[in-house]
Order: structure tokens, then C-alpha cells, then sequence
């Protein structure tokens, strides 16, 4: 399969994450829409690495690890958050975050 | 190599500390003399001793560059946990934790200043930003720190699932991560690798808080506790910006006809938006967010002008900046009122006081004899250097012209107007010392920058 | 051999001295400790400044090289001290005039609390460094420094003493303006040094002989110098915070808005005069707002009751004559201008000071008089000031005067028609101001009929000798025609600015001329002495013999048909032109930026959607420009 196809898939999930952004309210699901971001570009990194000859490509599969562990803690961190608010205004909708602006 | 080890060693002792030992005073000590370690392995290093060497497979390399830029960086941390460690009991109990996420982001920032590679500049980014989203959020019975903290997350990894793909696309245009590797040039131009170049540049102005990337920065700033807004503003966005310079001068400058024209346009933007609105604001802590905004817009021309003696500028501009802010922080968190109407009958008050974070305020607006100017000149003069475009360095002496307005208010209502509300404030002898000594400083490097910058050849 | 002028950093270096002294020991010296210490410096300097003329004159300049200051590859920018004939000249001006004011200031500022008094003083020494800074300065970048430092100061020296709303309102007019004006020197200075490659004024004057500069490129930077001089020394558009200005202290009035600041922006044009010279624009522009200027403010001073608002406004028209003499070419006559002015203008103000002293603090003429009975010394050093602005012969005003009245009628007869109607507009006021102050009946309250006393020897001496000064000052510079090899001044300052060739009008029209300026000036002083000996308020009851003595028919005549006309225009100019021209533009400057600051900040909405949206917009801006629209 040419990895044009793998581009595209993967942009295509990106995309779909960036939307899922700009549209969702709730917050858990904004993060869930950034995580559909990450692994668009596991996927992407994995492609390109069996593009890429062995000695190169191997570092492209390293690093979705790297991303692996690094979105894990995140996620840790980010539900912790989430959480903090929720107890706090009983809400996660991001649209009430609006006590600090101009 | 030494202070990456040793500050990740420290982020650990920090927490250990909390746990074994319960006088905050000695869990300070113990942050302050580790730092204070941390400042002088890294001079060691200058000096070609090296403690430990780790084979990263060419991944990191601690150049003078670096080095000297991380010089400064912990230098400046001496001086803010010196000035503020204090302050950060009053934000939670978790104190020892705080100080142990500082040592981690610096590590972070070691890792930053270092990179070959973009998986250590990813690495690098992510431990900055993950304690950052803690600390922001530190003050947890506070709503707006919560809702700075849940704003910085998202945004924050929205900004990190660009950078990601602009990772993953430059990898897959050029099959490596190495910076050299990117740089070198062969055959066509492949559009993946321009696309990651840009995603890649987003994703850090982003984090140095460049316009139209920077509307995190005011809300964040505002709403994240004081003692650690002051750390954020300054070390953290200062050692980014390393990043950004290493980045574009390693990586991308066999690319500089297809991203110059663009990071002037974000530099425009960031000096026009960051100084104009900060003229209208009414707290001086938002205030100086704005201003944050604003200096990001004139260290950004060290990276527009890429040119040796940009780096130098940008070395000179950090370490004035990183002062200058610190030590205005350092006041303002002693502040009860954060509206410039605070700074009422400050001079009165506190001539002391008052009479150092002038020589802040005026280093920041640049004014001649502080580093402020110096860091000024040395950037403008680049800029004007080595670009086609005269416009840039103009638009900034316009701009620089107009942040004098805003922080002269300050110097206004310090000295100029009747304080309606007697002082309440309180400070200890060693932190008056450490502020003038603050100041001193200021102003020696406004008449010899060339004491800091001589450490970049010897 | 290291040349001995090596330790003229001294000179600067001494009133910092003083400054830190008195700055950190304000709370603990005694006033008379900080008067010791604050004019001790400055009488160090002065006479270090003497000694330094003296050797500028025997051997010529020396740049002495101290440290590099900034180092960026190519460009070094060295921390070097300049002593040539110009700036020796002008350092015995500053420290000279300085000294007097200081000495002065210690009994004018007597009643202040002692720490207030040690801040003056450290201020006033912290200024005059400053301006020694402006003055030494080898190259535009020192030049810049002391520029700002000036600035800083006199913005402290009169925020200091008013903290009302109206003083923020003038100390932030003042401020714009000076921005505005220091950002245009600043361009400038970056201007040059991507030209040349660095600021010292030998390598920039020599580049500009060696005529590399692009005709384009020398118009922009001298009308970007001159933008920055017209805010330091006030002059159309940017003239009208200096009136303001003369809120704080009257010593600070004649030492920083009248003898030295104000003439920084006169000074740097000379300095610059080889780039001047190459372009006849700028020269032009020079020359018709200086002249503007100097016909505005004389008007506007006309009409003015506040003894301080009038030299304020004489300060800003005899500034309009130095630039006016400065665009016609005339460098060491403009040069010559600020030697005299700084004497004959500290000299008033500080008699006004004197006066106002005398008054408990009224500064209304309206409700002096008769002030001359009392006040002799006062009065008569201040006759002699007001002598010497006038430009009456053999007084100092004179010499300057005429030499820039000369070259104005070189340059073409209708700007020397209008240059002389200034002169005679400066006559009328000031004699107006001395008749109405000193002669006459007294019209103030019994109070201060009673307070009323001469000043303290301190505060006098100073005015006796700038008096002297105002008188023989000018000798220096007597025309050829009286006598051969006269122009000593000239001829002194020849290293720096070439002397001027062209032909001189010749003998006889030169004393034409100057018979003509003197017995017009005559003229108008006879004029006011009819028309103000006998000041009295409007509306206040007048014995009948009063009346009948006022009842002249010529007097109403020139009452109607030059006085009114003249008082009004001069009040148009002041409400309309100045309040909402020139003042709208400059408020509208800030206005403007304060408007978009508040639009530019709604921006910033506080939700996390429409920051994302954003970003991804301008994301995709970007990537549209880099794909599709460059090639």
C-alpha cells in the first residue's frame, strides 16, 4: 500500500481531533479529541518508519513510545484537573471557564 | 550534563525532603543550596569538568551556548527562590512538591537548551509543561487558578499534538530526527517537511506565548498564583526560547527563505498585540503578562535575525529580562492589591522598594544605562543587521516607545499619588538585600554587558 | 605619553559622586552637609571644565577611550568622552550656570524638610551628570543616554513637587511628547549605524565628507534628528510641554528648562552639522520651524500674566531663533545664542524666583508692582537680563542676536523682516513683565506688602555675577565690523564648525542693520514704558487724575490697533491653537493607542473554543501564504 494512503488516514484522524476541539464543550472529551491527535501521529510515525530504511525507521517506532509514555502522564495530570474542577463548579463544560479574560 | 543530572537528582531529593522533614524552613534551605549546586556544576562544566558523561548517541550536546544560557537560567532560579520561595507556603501545603516540580521543569529546560535531536525537544517541552499545568493549578481552592490550569492543559496539549505532527512529518520527509540531519539538504523540498517546519514553529510560539499563539498567556498568568506566574513568565519562557533559536538555527537554517518572512509577520504581531493591550489593563499582575508578550516579541527578532550576534542578544536579552521580572514579581507578590491603584504612596512606604523596581520597570521599558536597553539595542541592531526588511526594527522602536507608557503608570502611582490605605507590608532584611543586589545588577550589566557576554568565548 | 584630558571622565563621574551622597545620605546629612556636597561637586566640575578648555584651546580636542561598551561582531560602540572645543564650551556653560543655580537653590529650597532637600539635590546633581553625559559623549548612543538621563530627570525634579491631577496631566504631556521625539533619535541612531557602521561622531562625519551617504538616506536621518530635537527643545509640534513644565521649582526652571536641557537638541544639531550641511531640505524645514516658532511663542508670551508662563514661552521663542540660526547654517552663531541665553535666562528665572520669594509664592504679575523699591538687587539685575534679551548694545544678547539676524538677512530679506518683528515682540513682553513687576504701585495684599524683603546674599550673588555675565558674555563674539579678529568665539569653535563662507553683506548694511534692530528695540521698550509703568488690574476703581492721565489719544490708538489685536492673537494661538492643535495631536497619538488597547483586548474573550479557533485560523492563514501564495 503506498504511504500516501497512511498520510492520509492519518491527517484525516488529525483533522477529525482539531474539529472535535474546536466543537466539544466537555472537557473530558476535548481531551479525548487530543488524544485522537496523538495517536494520529503514532500512526503516521509507524507508517513513515517502515518507509524509511531499517536503521532510520527504527526511531520513528521508538518515539510513538516516547509519545505513548508522555501521553500517559499527561492524562494523569489533565484528569487530575479535570477533576479538581468538577469538584469545584460541578461541571466540566469548558464554556463556564470565563471568570478570567480581557 | 551535570545540571541536567543533578536537577532531575534534585526534583527527586525535593520531594524525598517533603516527606522526612517538616520545617519548610530547612526544605528551603535544602532547594536553595541544591540550586546553588546546580549554578556551580554547570560553571564546572564551562570549565571543561564533567562529572558524568551519559552517551545520549549524539541526542544532546552541551555546547557554550548552552551552557552559558543555562547559566542564567539557574542563576536567575537562585535569585527567585531566594526572593519568593517564602512566598509559596502561603499557596498550598504541598510545599516541598512545588520545589521539587521547579527542579524538574529545569531539568526540562536543560534538556531544551541541549537537544540534536527533536525527540529531546519533545521530551524536553513535556517536562516544562507538565509541572507547569500542576503549578498553575497549585492554589487549588482558588477558581481561577483551576481555571487557569484546565485552560493552560488543553491548549497546552492541543499545542503538543502539533508539534507531535510536526514531528512525525518532518521525520517522514527527511527519515531522521537528528537537527543536523534535517538540515542538511538534499535533493527537492519536500512540502511534508515545510508543513512540519510550520507545526513545528506553531507549537513553540505557542509555548513562548507568540501572537496569534499567545491567548493562553493573560488567563494563565492572571489566574496561576503569583510566586509561580513570576517563575513561569521568566525561566520558563526564557529556556524555551533557546529551544526556539536551536531549533531554527540548527534544524531549519538551510530552510531560512521559507520561514523568515513568517516569523516576522508573528513578531509583528506579537510586539503590536502584546504592548497595545497591555497599555489598558488595570492589574499590574495581567499587566505584566501583556509585557511578557510584549519582550516575546522582541526576543523573537534574535531568532527572525539568526545571526551570531543574535544569539548573543538573546543571552543579554534573557538574563535583563529574567531579572528585571523577577524582581518586579518579587515586590508585586507582597502586594495585598494588584491594581495599579495599589501602587499608591508605594515610594512613600517603601522608598527602598520602590526605588529598585524603578530600575525594574525602567529596564524593561529599555530605558538607557539598565540591561534592558543594552538587550534591546543588541536585538534591534541584529535585526537591522541581517534583514531586507526595515520595517521590523522600527515597529519595535515604536512599540518599545509605547511600553514605556505602561510601565511608567507604575513609577506614577509609586511616586506621584497619595495612598488612600496605610502599608501592610512586611519583608525581611535579606530580601531587601537580595533585591538591591538585583538591581546592582541591572544596572552593571546596562553599562558592561560584556561582562556576561565575554563567557561565551574565553 | 597618555594625554593628561585622559581623567576628563571626572567631570561627569564628580556630580554622580554627589548624587549618590546625597541620594543614600538624604535622611542622615544635615541641610547644610547636602548644600556642601551638592554644590561642591559641581564647583569641582566646573573648575576641572576650565581647566579642560584651557587645554582644548592650547592643543585641541581629545576623544579619550575608556571601555567598550557594546561589542556585536562588526560594531563597537566604545564608552568614549569627548572634549573639543564644542563640548568644552558647553561644559563650562552646564557646570558654570549649574553652579550659580546650585548655590542659589540652597537658600530658595531653605524651607524644606531636610530629606526632601537631599533628594533636590541629588536629583539636580543627577541631572546635571546626565547632561554632562549628553554633552562628553563621544558618539550618538552616549549622546542618547545622557538624552534619556535629562529627561528622567527633569520628569522626577517636577513630579516630585506636584502631585496634583493637573501636574499628571502635564508630566504625561511632556512625557508623550518626549517619546515621540526620543523615538525618532533613536531610529536615527540605528539609522546611522547601519550606514556606517558605528556611532562615533569622527567616523560618522567622516563618512558623511566622504559623501557615501545617499541623498535619501541623510534627509531621513537629520529630519529624524530633528524630530528628536524638537521634543527635547521644544519647538512646533512638540513645544508645549515645556510651558507646563515650569510647575516645579524655579531654580529647576532656569537650570534644566531654560540654560541647559532645552539647548541638547541645539547642541546635537551642531554636533551634526556635517550631515546637516548636505542636505538643504532639512535645512529649510530647520529654518521655518524655528522661525515659526519663535514668532508663536513671542505672541503667546504677550498675553501671558504668570511671571514664569512668559519666560517659559521667551524660552521657547529664543530657542525657535537658535534653530532658525542652526537651519540657515549659522551653527557658532546658534551656538553663541545658547552661551548668552543660558546666562541672561538663568539670570531672570532666577530672579522671578527671587520675586516669587519675595511674594510668598504669588507668581501673577497682575498683583505685583512697585517691586523695584524694594527688591533693588533684584530688580536691577533682572533690568539687566531683561536688557540683554532685548538685545540692546553692548549687552550679550546683542552679539548673539544680530549674528543670527545677519545671517538670516544673507539668507533673504522677508525671513529678516520677520526675524526682527520677533526680536521687537521679545522687547515688548519683556519689558511689559519688568514694568509691571517692578515699577508702579504695589498690588498685592497687606500681607505680603509686609513680607516683602530682599533675598539672602546666597540667592543674590548668583544673580549678581549671571547679571555680569549677561552684560560681557557676549563679548566673545563681537562682529568684525567693530573690531578685526572680534569673533573670537567663532574662530574658537572652527575645528568643529567650519566657519561659514559667503559673502557678507558688507560693512555698512551690516551696521545698518544692527542701528536698525537697535533703536526698533528702543523703540518698543519707550512703547511699553508708556503703555505699562502706570499697570493697573481692570475694573479697579481709578482716581480721576489717573484717568485723565491715561486718556492719551495715542495710547487708546495703540491700544486698538496693535495692543488688543496683538493680546488677542496671541490668546488665539494659546486656546485654539495650541489647546486643541497640537495638543489634540499628540493626545490623539496616545488616545489612539489606548482606543485600540481596548479593542485589542476583547479579543482575548476567555473561552478555550474561541482561542483554539483562532490559533487554527491563523494556522491556516499562514499555511495558505506559504502554499499558495509565495512561490
Amino acid at each position: 500500500m503506498p504511504i500516501v494512503y497512511y498520510l492520509y488516514l492519518s491527517l484525516a484522524l488529525f483533522c477529525i481531533g482539531i474539529v472535535g476541539v474546536l466543537t466539544r464543550r466537555n472537557a473530558i472529551i476535548i481531551f479525548m479529541c487530543i488524544e485522537i491527535m496523538l495517536n494520529a501521529v503514532n500512526l503516521l510515525l509507524v507508517a513513515f518508519s517502515k518507509m524509511h530504511p531499517p536503521k532510520a525507521g527504527i526511531d520513528g517506532q521508538l518515539f510513538v513510545f516516547f509519545i505513548m509514555v508522555v501521553a500517559a502522564a499527561e492524562v494523569s495530570v489533565g484528569l487530575a484537573i479535570i477533576v479538581m474542577m468538577y469538584r469545584r463548579i460541578h461541571s466540566v463544560d469548558v464554556n463556564f471557564l470565563n471568570r478570567l479574560k480581557h | 550534563m551535570n545540571a541536567l543530572l543533578l536537577s532531575a537528582l534534585m526534583g527527586v531529593v525535593m520531594m524525598f525532603s517533603g516527606i522526612v522533614l517538616k520545617s519548610k524552613a530547612a526544605i528551603r534551605n535544602i532547594a536553595i543550596a541544591g540550586m546553588l549546586a546546580l549554578l556551580l556544576v554547570n560553571i564546572l562544566e564551562m570549565n571543561g569538568t564533567v562529572f558524568l558523561v551519559i552517551d545520549s548517541k549524539g541526542m544532546i550536546g552541551f555546547d557554550r551556548f548552552a551552557l552559558l544560557f543555562n547559566s542564567i537560567i539557574f542563576f536567575s532560579t537562585f535569585l527567585y527562590l531566594t526572593l519568593s520561595a517564602r512566598d509559596m507556603e502561603k499557596v498550598g501545603v504541598n510545599y516541598a512538591e512545588y520545589l521539587a516540580l521547579i527542579f524538574f521543569i529545569l531539568c526540562g529546560i536543560a534538556l531544551v537548551s541541549s537537544f540534536r535531536s527533536l525527540i529531546i525537544l519533545f521530551l524536553g517541552i513535556e517536562i516544562i509543561s507538565i509541572p507547569l499545568y500542576i503549578l498553575t493549578g497549585s492554589d487549588k481552592l482558588n477558581l481561577k487558578s483551576n481555571e487557569a490550569s484546565l485552560k493552560y492543559f488543553l491548549l497546552g496539549s492541543f499545542s503538543t499534538g502539533l508539534m507531535l505532527m510536526g514531528i512525525a512529518l518532518i521525520y517522514g520527509a527527511k527519515g531522521t530526527f537528528y537537527t543536523s540531519g534535517i538540515n542538511m539538504v538534499n535533493g527537492a523540498i519536500s512540502p511534508l517537511l515545510i508543513a512540519g517546519m510550520l507545526l513545528l514553529m506553531f507549537s513553540m510560539a505557542f509555548k513562548v506565548s507568540v501572537a496569534p499563539f499567545h491567548f493562553w498567556t493573560p488567563d494563565v498568568y492572571d489566574g496561576a498564583p503569583t510566586v509561580f506566574t513570576s517563575f513561569m513568565a521568566t525561566i520558563v519562557k526564557a529556556g524555551v526560547f533557546i529551544a526556539f533559536i536551536r531549533l531554527f538555527d540548527e534544524g531549519f537554517a538551510s530552510q531560512q527563505p521559507k520561514w523568515k518572512l513568517i516569523i516576522a509577520i508573528l513578531t509583528a504581531a506579537t510586539l503590536l498585540i502584546g504592548n497595545i493591550t497591555a497599555v489598558f489593563q488595570q492589574s499590574v499582575k495581567r499587566m505584566l503578562a501583556y509585557s511578557s508578550i510584549a519582550q516575546a516579541g522582541f526576543m523573537l527578532l534574535s531568532v527572525y535575525a539568526m545571526s551570531p550576534d543574535s544569539k548573543e542578544g538573546l543571552i543579554l536579552y534573557a538574563a535583563a529580562y529574567c531579572m528585571a521580572t523577577i524582581g518586579i514579581f518579587a515586590v508585586l507578590i507582597k502586594m495585598s492589591d494588584y491594581t495599579f491603584d495599589g501602587f499608591n504612596g508605594f515610594a512613600k512606604q517603601q522608598p527602598l522598594l520602590a526605588a529598585v523596581t524603578t530600575i525594574f520597570l525602567l529596564s524593561l521599558a529599555g530605558i538607557p544605562l539598565t540591561a534592558g536597553f543594552m538587550a534591546k539595542f543588541y536585538m534591534i541592531k541584529a535585526a537591522m543587521y541581517n534583514s531586507g526588511l526595515l520595517w521590523l526594527p522600527i515597529l519595535a522602536l515604536v512599540m518599545a516607545a509605547v511600553s514605556v507608557s505602561y510601565y511608567f503608570r507604575v513609577i506614577q502611582a509609586m511616586y506621584f499619588r497619595e495612598s488612600s490605605t496605610p502599608s501592610t507590608l512586611t519583608v525581611t532584611p535579606a530580601f531587601r538585600y537580595t533585591l538591591v543586589a538585583l538591581a546592582a545588577l541591572v544596572v552593571l550589566l546596562g553599562i558592561f554587558p560584556n561582562l556576561l557576554l565575554a563567557w561565551l568565548y574565553f | 605619553m597618555e594625554n593628561v584630558l585622559q581623567i576628563v571622565w571626572l567631570i561627569p563621574f564628580l556630580p554622580l559622586l554627589g548624587f549618590l551622597v546625597n541620594g543614600l545620605g538624604r535622611k542622615y546629612m544635615p541641610k547644610a552637609m547636602v548644600s556642601i556636597v551638592g554644590c561642591g561637586v559641581i564647583l569641582a566640575s566646573f573648575l576641572m571644565s576650565i581647566w579642560v578648555f584651557i587645554h582644548v584651546r592650547e592643543g585641541g580636542g581629545y576623544v579619550a577611550d575608556y571601555f567598550n561598551f557594546i561589542v556585536v561582531d562588526k560594531l563597537k560602540i566604545p564608552f568614549a568622552l569627548q572634549v573639543d572645543e564644542l563640548s568644552s564650551l558647553f561644559l563650562m556653560i552646564i557646570t558654570g550656570v549649574g553652579f550659580l543655580i546650585h548655590v542659589y537653590s540652597t537658600a530658595y529650597m531653605h524651607e524644606e524638610k531636610p530629606e526632601h532637600f537631599g533628594r533636590y539635590f541629588a536629583y539636580l546633581n543627577l541631572f546635571v551628570f546626565s547632561m554632562l553625559l549628553l554633552v562628553m559623549g563621544a558618539n550618538y548612543v552616549i549622546m542618547f543616554i545622557g538624552w534619556e538621563g535629562v529627561g528622567l530627570c527633569s520628569y522626577l525634579l517636577i513630579g516630585y513637587w506636584f502631585k496634583n491631577v493637573a501636574f499628571n496631566k502635564a508630566a504625561n504631556k511632556a512625557f508623550v511628547m518626549n517619546r515621540i521625539g526620543d523615538l525618532a533619535f533613536l531610529i536615527a541612531i540605528f539609522w546611522i549605524i547601519a550606514k556606517v557602521g558605528n556611532a562615533n561622531y569622527a567616523d560618522v562625519i567622516a563618512f558623511a565628507k566622504a559623501g557615501k551617504f545617499g541623498a535619501s538616506d541623510i534627509t531621513v536621518i537629520t529630519l529624524l534628528l530633528f524630530v528628536g530635537a524638537t521634543g527635547k527643545s521644544a519647538q512646533i509640534p512638540l513645544y508645549t510641554w515645556l510651558p507646563d513644565a515650569m510647575a516645579g521649582p524655579t531654580p529647576v526652571s532656569a537650570l534644566i528648562h531654560a540654560a541647559t536641557m532645552v539647548t541638547a537638541g541645539i547642541y546635537m544639531i551642531a554636533r551634526s552639522n556635517a550631515l546637516y550641511s548636505l542636505s538643504d531640505l532639512t535645512m529649510h524645514v530647520v529654518t521655518y520651524v524655528g522661525l515659526a516658532t519663535a514668532i508663536l511663542a513671542a505672541t503667546i508670551a504677550v498675553q501671558q500674566n504668570d511671571i514664569k508662563k512668559v519666560l517659559a514661552y521667551s524660552t521657547v521663542s529664543q530657542l525657535g531663533y537658535m534653530f532658525m540660526a542652526l537651519g540657515l547654517g549659522a551653527y557658532s552663531a546658534a551656538v553663541f545664542h545658547v552661551m548668552t541665553h543660558a546666562f541672561f535666562k538663568a539670570l531672570l528665572f532666577l530672579g522671578s524666583g527671587s520675586v516669587i520669594h519675595a511674594m510668598s509664592g504669588e507668581q501673577d504679575i497682575r498683583n505685583m508692582g512697585g517691586l523695584g523699591k524694594k527688591l533693588k538687587i533684584t530688580s536691577f539685575t533682572f533690568l539687566m537680563g531683561c536688557i540683554a534679551i532685548a538685545g540692546i548694545p553692548p549687552f550679550s544678547g546683542f552679539f548673539s542676536k544680530d549674528a543670527i539676524l545677519l545671517s538670516a538677512f544673507e539668507e533673504n530679506k522677508a525671513l529678516y523682516a520677520v526675524a526682527l518683528l520677533g526680536a521687537l515682540l521679545t522687547a515688548f513682553y519683556m519689558f511689559r513683565l519688568f514694568f509691571i513687576t517692578f515699577t508702579g504701585k504695589f498690588r498685592g495684599t497687606e500681607d505680603q506688602a509686609h513680607h516683602v524683603h530682599e533675598s539672602p546674599l546666597s540667592m543674590t550673588l548668583p544673580l549678581i555675577i549671571l547679571a555680569v555675565l549677561a552684560l560681557a558674555g557676549g563679548w566673545v563674539g563681537i562682529p568684525e565690523v567693530f573690531m578685526k579678529g572680534g569673533d573670537k568665539l567663532s574662530a574658537f569653535l572652527s575645528p568643529v564648525i567650519p566657519v561659514k563662507e559667503g559673502e557678507s553683506p558688507g560693512h555698512s548694511t551690516e551696521l545698518a542693520l544692527m542701528a536698525i534692530s537697535t533703536i526698533a528695540v528702543l523703540a518698543v521698550i519707550a512703547f511699553s514704558w508708556f503703555r505699562f509703568r502706570g499697570y493697573q488690574r481692570k475694573g479697579e476703581a481709578q482716581g480721576l487724575a489717573k484717568v485723565l492721565e491715561n486718556k492719551w489719544y495715542v495710547d487708546e490708538l495703540y491700544e486698538k490697533i496693535i495692543v488688543k489685536p496683538l493680546q488677542q492673537f496671541g490668546s488665539f494661538l494659546n486656546d485654539v491653537f495650541e489647546r486643541s492643535v497640537v495638543d489634540g495631536l499628540v493626545n490623539g497619538v496616545g488616545r489612539a493607542v489606548s482606543y485600540s488597547s481596548r479593542q485589542l483586548r476583547l479579543l482575548q474573550s476567555g473561552q478555550v473554543g474561541s482561542y483554539v479557533l483562532l490559533m487554527v485560523l491563523s494556522m491556516l492563514l499562514i499555511f495558505v501564504l506559504q502554499f499558495f501564495l509565495r512561490k
